[in-house]
């Protein structure tokens, strides 16, 4: 008896499916964060300035998340264990070919271009089916599985630096792909669940309406629209809401890494201890992600809520983060920031997912990921900007605040609209037994 | 150059590249607890007098013509309680990599230097046992090859690396005053360093993936 999409698991071989998800986290997100130590080995050897060299990253970000819809549409036509699968050998084969380094064109196409597919094809499909096959422990899932990027980002930094003193960067760069190769095993891991629509056949013999036998199966017809990509999600405004929020977020997000290190080391900090303050933020981020799914899980508040009032804690820590003045104000700030960002990034997939509902949860997801690209490349030249008028690092962190307690507003007004959603749906049909808000609805459009 | 004077024994080092006159005093900060002292420049166990002396600064003035003159100048303060201050007039130093180079065969190894001043000449040497030999860029022109990316960056490039380029290198600037030397450690490793371990991982993935997907194969048939 093979589990089904519309009934899920919510444990068992899904637990098997949260350990491989956790593990694709860290080989990949993990990976393109530390390849910064990669930086001034490659720029020294081609003999190219900084900007030339940090265009590799700015590939792999961005075909990351071109990459994404992509990657969710594949999903849904083959299965997520192919494309995590094809992702692996993608990521590996990008890495594995930077090892030849020819030249600065050669490592964008490699390490660049073919790195940040990989991981695109990797990750997407990874965080997709755990939410596929949990529904009512979705949020631990969820949030476990993500605890996987700050569980690894925190050893691969040294590691890789001992790999480049061991092997040059060269070798290092054969050797990290090697290990992506992992996410191939992941792949395997990750048995698809027999959705009974993702085989055609089955689809067009239930589209006789009214049969009482159907009626469950209704659920599952709705992947038929779905099985390519998916842009009338547009049309639906809490989708529109929820994208919008993500821009916001994703514009303050990237916004913190980026200038707490100048910020220590214009109060007079060290090197060393300014290494220190990232290490903190890896490991209050593991404990908020966990913790949250933890929380979630006992289902005492709406997984939208959860996200608003984290969302509104990161703004409070930013913007009390300018007022520290020596180390331990800085870490204790820092710590606080770390842990509710952890906490924002375990929840708000599990959101997605309440938002649009499971059968479109992949195209969602790829969509989601584009749309909220650009606030990443947005972000932070804009906090650039505002960092160079004001003449003070702080101004980064009072941005990336009021951003946030924006995206905030609009998560309001999309928990208002489902809310009304709701209100209206039950008084017109019996309320029925689900954990998503929609399948009552489309019930509802079929009859 | 002004140093505050305080408990702790303060030092600051100048970088002189060429022949120059310099100015060196010491400061008294407002608050401190010496009142009046007698000051003394030094160098070594050698008195300087000093040229010029305000309420709570004492100068002196240097012509620093050759590399003789460089080395460490202090000022003395004595009263309730004795504090000093020291300068380290030196060559510029050349800021390079620290931790080995590691290259591989036939690969290209890339080494550079970058000093604050211009130097007058850059020299390489590669080491031959104990000695050191300067490396001719014209003799070697498909081996070695120089390139001077700025008037202060100076890259030396050793193409078609063989186990034999394995050593220690040094790159030279001579300035007016004198020069500095910085030291590279090469190392050249054959292809199978890295191959190894990654084989390895290669072997370890395809095992586990046939594991598994036997295993599934298996429990479906089970199934059935």
């Amino acid at each position: 008896m093979q589990a089904k999409d519309s009934n899920p698991p919510d444990g068992g071989y899904g637990w098997v499916v949260v350990v491989s998800a956790f593990v694709v986290m860290g080989l990949t997100v993990a990976v393109l964060k530390t390849f910064g130590l990669f930086f001034v080995e490659i720029q020294q050897h081609f003999d190219e300035h900084a900007s030339t060299t940090s265009w590799i990253t700015s590939i792999t970000i961005a075909v990351f998340h071109l990459g994404a819809p992509v990657a969710s549409s594949l999903c849904v036509q083959y299965t997520h264990r192919t494309v995590v699968i094809t992702g692996g050998l993608l990521a590996f084969s990008g890495m594995a070919l930077g090892f030849f380094g020819l030249n600065m064109v050669w490592m964008y196409a490699t390490t660049g271009f073919l790195q940040g597919l990989g991981i695109s094809f990797s990750w997407t499909p990874a965080i997709s089916i755990v939410s596929h096959y949990f529904s009512k422990k979705r949020a631990l899932a969820n949030a476990i599985a993500s605890a996987g990027e700050c569980a690894f980002a925190f050893t691969f930094g040294p590691f890789f630096q001992w790999l480049i003193s061991q092997y040059g960067w060269k070798g290092a760069l054969l050797i990290i792909g090697g290990i992506q190769l992992n996410i191939c095993v992941c792949g395997a891991l990750m048995r698809p669940l027999a959705s009974s629509c993702l085989e055609a056949s089955h689809c067009k013999t239930e589209t006789t309406p009214g049969s009482s036998a159907s009626w469950r199966d209704k659920e599952d017809k709705s992947p038929i629209m779905h099985k390519t990509f998916n842009w009338m999600l547009v049309r639906r405004p809490e989708f529109v809401l929820y994208a919008i929020f993500g821009i916001l977020a994703a514009m303050s997000f990237f916004v913190p890494p980026l200038f707490l290190v100048p910020l220590s080391y214009s109060l007079g900090i060290d090197e060393s201890w300014t290494a220190s303050l990232l290490s903190i933020l890896a490991m209050v981020d593991f404990g908020g992600r966990l913790l949250c799914g933890w929380y979630a899980n006992l289902h005492v508040t709406k997984t939208i809520h959860l996200l608003a009032m984290t969302i509104t804690l990161i703004s409070t820590s930013l913007m009390l983060l300018p007022l520290a003045n020596n180390y331990l104000s800085l870490a204790i700030f820092t710590g606080f920031y770390g842990f509710f960002f952890g906490t924002t990034v375990a929840i708000h997939i599990t959101v997605l997912a309440d938002v649009v509902g499971m059968p479109e949860f992949d195209s969602a997801l790829g969509l989601f990921m584009l749309i909220r690209s650009t606030g990443g490349f947005v972000g932070p030249p804009l906090a650039g900007l505002i960092v160079d008028m004001a003449g003070d690092y702080r101004a980064g962190f009072y941005m990336a605040g009021a951003t946030l307690v924006l995206s905030a507003g609009f998560l309001g007004i999309l928990d208002r609209l489902q809310q009304r959603k709701k209100r209206g749906s039950k008084i017109r049909t019996k309320p029925e037994k689900t954990t998503l808000p929609y399948p009552s609805l489309h019930l509802l459009e079929h009859q | 150059l002004t140093v505050g004077v305080s408990r702790t024994p303060l030092q600051k080092n100048v970088s002189l590249a060429s022949p120059t006159k310099i100015e060196l005093t010491c400061k008294l900060e407002e608050n401190s607890n010496l009142k009046n002292p007698q000051v003394t420049w030094k160098r070594g166990s050698e008195t300087i007098s000093h040229t010029n002396k305000t309420q709570n600064s004492w100068t002196i003035q240097l012509t620093i013509s050759d590399s003789s003159q460089l080395g460490s100048y202090s000022c003395i303060l004595k009263g309730e309680v004795e504090v000093s201050a020291t300068f380290h007039l030196q060559v510029p130093h050349i800021e390079g990599k620290e931790k080995p180079i590691i290259t591989y065969e036939g690969d290209l190894a890339v080494m550079v230097c970058k000093t604050e001043y211009v130097p007058v000449a850059w020299t390489w040497y590669m080491t031959n046992g104990t000695e050191l030999v300067a490396i001719n860029p014209s003799s070697h022109t498909n081996k070695f090859q120089f390139k001077r990316q700025s008037a202060n960056v100076n890259r030396l490039e050793i193409l078609k690396l063989t186990k034999e380029d394995n050593g220690i290198y040094w790159c030279e600037a001579a300035f007016r005053l004198g020069s500095s030397k910085r030291r590279f450690e090469l190392r050249v490793l054959s292809i199978m360093a890295p191959l190894k371990p990654f084989v390895a991982v290669v072997a370890e993935v395809v095992i586990l993936v046939t594991t598994i997907a036997l295993y599934e194969v298996y429990s479906k048939r089970k199934e059935k």
